[in-house]
C-alpha cells in the first residue's frame, strides 16, 4: 500500500509538468507504469498512461504508452461501443494503432475494424465483405492523393480536366452512398494532400492539368458535393501544416506503403480522433483564461490598466492582441469564454473598461471570476455557474505552477502547455484541436449568449419572490415540432451531447436520426424555447415509437440550461396528446442509469408515471392516458410548428 | 563500436521489444529476438533514427531482416552513419 502512494506521486510529478520539462522523465514514468502493471494489473496502469497521451509526444513514446492502455472500464456513457472502420488506401496499421491510443486516452469505447491496405473500394462495394459483417457506424476512408484514380495528362485542356474531376468525385460519391445506404454510416473522408514536386513549378498555378491544381479542384468539388453524412477530414491542410517534404517520407511509402513519415502519423491520428470527438459531440465547450500575462503583458494590479502591454507599440503587445482576437473568433463560433484570475475583481475588470485596444470585452465572457482562491476551486465554481462539466473545459494560463495545480487537482480539465512567448499562444491552443465539430448550427454560434443570459436568469431567480412569479416573468414560449431538415443537425447534436438530462443515453448518428424522422415507426418531438431574455434554441428532443396500445419513449434528452423551467411538464403534456392521437392507452418510459444521469433518476415519478418494473438498475415507468388525466401546470405558452398558439 | 553507442542502441531494442534485460549479441538474427516482426521492425527503425539523429536509406530499412543479416551488421551500419554525421568517417 505504501508503494501505491509513491506511484501516484511519481505519476503526478510527470503529468503536472509541461511537455518540455517532462520529456527527460519519460523513461522513469514508463518504468513506474510497468511496475504498477506488474503489481496491480494492467487496469491500474491504463488511466495513468492515458493521461500522458498527447499530440506533443513522439511516435515511439506513444507506441510505448500503447502497451499500457486498455479499453477503459469507466468509459464515458455510451451503451453500445461505436463501431468504426478504418479503410486505407495506404497502409493504416500504425495509424490505426495511434488512433486507438488517442481514443483510449479520451476514454471513448470504440471497436475498430481495419481493412487491408488499398482495399477500401472493394470492402465498401462488396456485399458480404468482412466490413459488411462488421456493419460500421463510422467509416474513416483513410485515403491519400495516391488513391485518386487518374491524374490529368499535361496536354489535357481545362474542360476535359473539369470533366475528369467531376467523374472522380462522382466515383467517391458512389462509395459514400453505398456505405450510407448499407450501414447508415457516417463517413470520415480525407481530402487530398498536394504531393511534393510539381514538374511545372510556379507555372503550374496557371496550368489546368498541373497536379497541384487538380488536387485543389478535387478538394473544392468534394467540399461542395459531399452530402451532410460525409465529414471531411482536411488532410491537405494537415500535410501543409507539416510541410509537404516532412509529411511525405518516400522511404516509408516505398518500403511499407505508409501514408506519411512516422512523426507525422502522430498529428494525423490526433487530428482524426479530434474530429471523431467532434462527431460524437465530445469536443471542448469552454475556454477559461487567466488575465495577467495571458490576455495582456504585465500584472494589472502592479502597473495599472495604463501600464499593461497591449497592442501597437510593442511586438509582445501585438501578440497578446492577436491571441485575444483568436479567442474572440472561438467565442463567435460558440465556444464559451470565462475568466479565472488571481486578482482583485475591480482591478481585473479595469483593462476591459479603460483600454480601447482590448479586443475582448467583458460581455464576451459568460463567467468572470477574479479572487484569491485556488484556481482549482474557482474552476469548479465556474463549472457550477455555467452548469457545464469540467471535462468540457480548457484552462489557459501562462503560469506553469497554476497549470500544474489544475492538472493535479482537476484532472478532467484540459490544460495545454503554454510557451513563455505570447506569440506562441495561438499555436499552443490550436494544435490541441479541442474544438472540432462536424457541423456548425445557429445554436452553436448563439450558445455563448445562452450561458450569459442564464447567469442573468439565475440573478432574476434570486430576486423573484417565488419561483412561479419568476417563471411567469420570463414570458416563455415553446415551439414543438417534429425533426425535419431544418433542425435535424441540432437534434442529432443534442442527442449525442446530452449526458445529464438523458433518460436512456442512446446515441444516434445524424444519419440514423434522419432515418427516424422519415420512418413510419417513429414519432419525433423537438422543443424550442424563447423567453424575454432571448432564444434558448432547440433544447429538448424526444423519440418515441407507438407499439400496439403503448407509446414507447425510446429517448428523452434536454439541455441542462433549461432545467427548472417547466419544459419537462410541457413536454409530458405533449406526449399525452400524442399518445391519444395515436390511439395509445399508455406511455412507457425507461430510465437507464449511467455515471452522469442521476439527475433524471426520478424524472418519470415527478411527471406522474408509476413504476412498472425494473431490470437490474434500469427502471420502467408507465402512465395510463385512457381516462381522465389533468395536464401538468407550467408557465410556458406553446405553439406547434404550424403556428397555433395555446395557453394552459 | 563504442560501448556507449552500443548501449544506446541496446536501450532502443529494450524499449521497442519490451525486454529490459535484452543483451545484444552480434550473431543474433531477427528470429532470435522475440517480437521482432515486420511491424515492430518499423518501430525499431523509427526509434533508432530519432534517438541517434540518423537516417537509413530505403534499401537499408528493409535489409536488416533479410537472410544473412544480423544484429552485428545492423550495428555496423548504425556506427557508420553516426560517424558520418560526426564527420569522423
Amino acid at each position: 500500500m505504501s508503494n501505491c502512494r509513491s506511484y501516484e506521486e511519481r505519476f503526478q510529478a510527470y503529468l503536472q509538468a509541461d511537455a518540455p520539462a517532462r520529456a527527460g522523465q519519460f523513461p522513469e514514468f514508463v518504468k513506474a507504469l510497468g511496475e504498477v502493471a506488474a503489481e496491480q494489473g494492467a487496469a491500474a496502469a491504463s488511466p495513468w498512461a492515458g493521461r500522458a497521451v498527447g499530440p506533443q509526444l513522439d511516435y515511439s513514446s506513444l507506441m510505448k504508452l500503447r502497451k499500457f492502455l486498455s479499453p477503459s472500464r469507466d468509459a464515458q456513457p455510451a451503451p453500445a461501443p461505436r463501431r468504426i472502420a478504418v479503410l486505407g488506401g495506404p497502409t493504416t496499421i500504425q495509424l490505426r494503432q495511434l488512433i486507438e491510443v488517442f481514443l483510449a486516452a479520451e476514454r471513448l469505447p470504440v471497436e475498430i475494424y481495419e481493412s487491408e491496405y488499398g482495399l477500401f473500394r472493394q470492402e465498401i462495394l462488396t456485399p458480404g465483405s468482412a466490413l459488411d459483417q462488421f456493419a460500421p457506424q463510422v467509416v474513416f476512408v483513410a485515403t491519400s492523393v495516391r488513391d485518386v484514380s487518374r491524374l490529368p495528362d499535361l496536354n489535357e485542356d481545362d474542360p476535359s480536366v473539369a470533366r475528369m474531376a467531376e467523374e472522380e468525385i462522382a466515383a467517391w460519391d458512389q462509395l459514400w452512398r453505398t456505405a450510407n445506404t448499407r450501414w447508415n454510416a457516417t463517413l470520415l473522408q480525407n481530402n487530398f494532400e498536394t504531393p511534393p514536386g510539381d514538374v511545372l513549378g510556379h507555372y503550374g498555378v496557371r496550368h489546368p492539368a498541373a497536379r497541384k491544381n487538380y488536387v485543389h479542384r478535387l478538394n473544392g468539388l468534394m467540399a461542395q458535393q459531399a452530402p451532410a453524412y460525409v465529414v471531411l477530414h482536411d488532410l491537405h491542410d494537415l500535410a501543409a501544416e507539416a510541410g509537404a517534404h516532412r509529411w511525405f517520407d518516400p522511404r516509408f511509402y516505398f518500403e511499407f506503403k505508409m501514408p506519411c513519415g512516422a512523426e507525422c502519423l502522430v498529428s494525423y491520428a490526433h487530428s482524426v480522433v479530434s474530429l471523431l470527438r467532434g462527431v460524437l459531440g465530445r469536443s471542448k465547450k469552454v475556454v477559461v483564461v487567466d488575465l495577467d500575462n495571458t490576455l495582456w503583458g504585465g500584472v494589472v494590479g502592479d502597473v495599472g490598466p495604463g501600464g499593461i502591454k497591449l497592442g501597437q507599440g510593442s511586438g509582445e503587445g501585438e501578440a497578446f492582441l492577436a491571441f485575444q482576437r483568436y479567442l474572440k473568433e472561438l467565442q463567435q463560433r460558440g465556444v464559451v469564454l470565462a475568466v479565472c484570475s488571481k486578482n482583485n475583481d475591480q482591478q481585473a475588470r479595469e483593462p476591459f473598461q479603460q483600454r480601447d485596444e482590448m479586443v475582448l470585452k467583458l460581455s464576451d465572457f459568460s463567467c468572470f471570476v477574479a479572487n484569491y482562491n485556488t484556481k482549482a476551486d474557482n474552476l469548479r465554481r465556474i463549472a457550477e455557474r455555467l452548469d457545464l462539466k469540467l471535462d468540457s473545459f480548457v484552462f489557459v494560463d501562462d503560469n506553469p505552477a497554476e497549470r500544474a495545480i489544475v492538472r493535479r487537482y482537476v484532472p478532467e480539465v484540459a490544460v495545454p502547455d503554454l510557451p513563455e512567448d505570447p506569440a506562441g499562444y495561438i499555436r499552443a491552443l490550436a494544435e490541441q484541436r479541442y474544438f472540432e465539430t462536424a457541423s456548425l448550427t445557429r445554436e452553436d454560434a448563439a450558445r455563448t449568449r445562452y450561458y450569459s443570459e442564464n447567469a442573468q436568469r439565475r440573478e432574476l431567480a434570486a430576486q423573484a419572490a417565488d419561483l412561479d412569479s419568476f417563471l411567469e416573468s420570463l414570458g416563455m414560449r415553446m415551439t414543438v415540432s417534429p425533426i425535419d431538415d431544418m433542425n435535424v443537425e441540432r437534434a442529432a447534436q443534442l442527442l449525442n451531447k446530452s449526458n445529464q438530462f438523458n433518460l436512456t443515453t442512446r446515441r444516434y448518428t445524424l444519419a440514423e436520426v434522419r432515418q427516424m424522422a422519415g420512418s413510419p415507426q417513429w414519432r419525433t418531438l423537438t422543443f424550442r424555447l424563447r423567453d424575454t431574455l432571448g432564444d434558448n434554441g432547440l433544447i429538448s428532443v424526444i423519440l418515441v415509437r407507438p407499439e400496439g396500445d403503448s407509446l414507447n419513449v425510446d429517448t428523452w434528452v434536454m439541455s441542462c440550461r433549461v432545467l427548472q423551467r417547466g419544459v419537462e411538464q410541457c413536454a409530458r403534456n405533449e406526449l399525452v396528446a400524442l399518445a391519444r392521437r395515436e390511439g395509445c392507452r399508455r406511455i412507457l418510459g425507461t430510465y437507464i442509469p449511467t455515471a452522469k444521469n442521476a439527475l433524471v433518476k426520478d424524472h418519470y415519478a415527478k411527471l406522474g408515471f408509476t413504476p412498472a418494473g425494473a431490470d437490474g438498475e434500469t427502471t420502467f415507468w408507465s402512465l395510463e392516458v385512457g381516462g381522465e388525466i389533468s395536464p401538468l401546470t407550467h408557465h410556458i405558452q406553446y405553439e406547434h410548428s404550424h403556428g397555433e398558439v395555446a395557453h394552459e | 563500436m563504442s560501448e556507449e553507442l552500443r548501449a544506446q542502441v541496446q536501450q532502443v531494442f529494450r524499449d521497442v521489444f519490451d525486454d529490459p534485460s535484452l543483451v545484444l549479441r552480434d550473431e543474433m538474427a531477427s528470429e532470435d529476438i522475440e517480437g521482432w516482426d515486420s511491424l515492430t521492425h518499423i518501430n525499431l527503425i523509427v526509434a533508432v533514427e530519432r534517438k541517434l539523429g540518423i537516417k537509413f536509406a530505403t534499401a537499408e530499412i528493409g535489409r536488416t531482416k533479410e537472410p544473412g543479416q544480423n544484429v552485428g551488421s545492423f550495428l555496423r551500419m548504425i556506427e557508420a552513419k553516426v560517424a558520418a554525421k560526426q564527420g569522423v568517417a
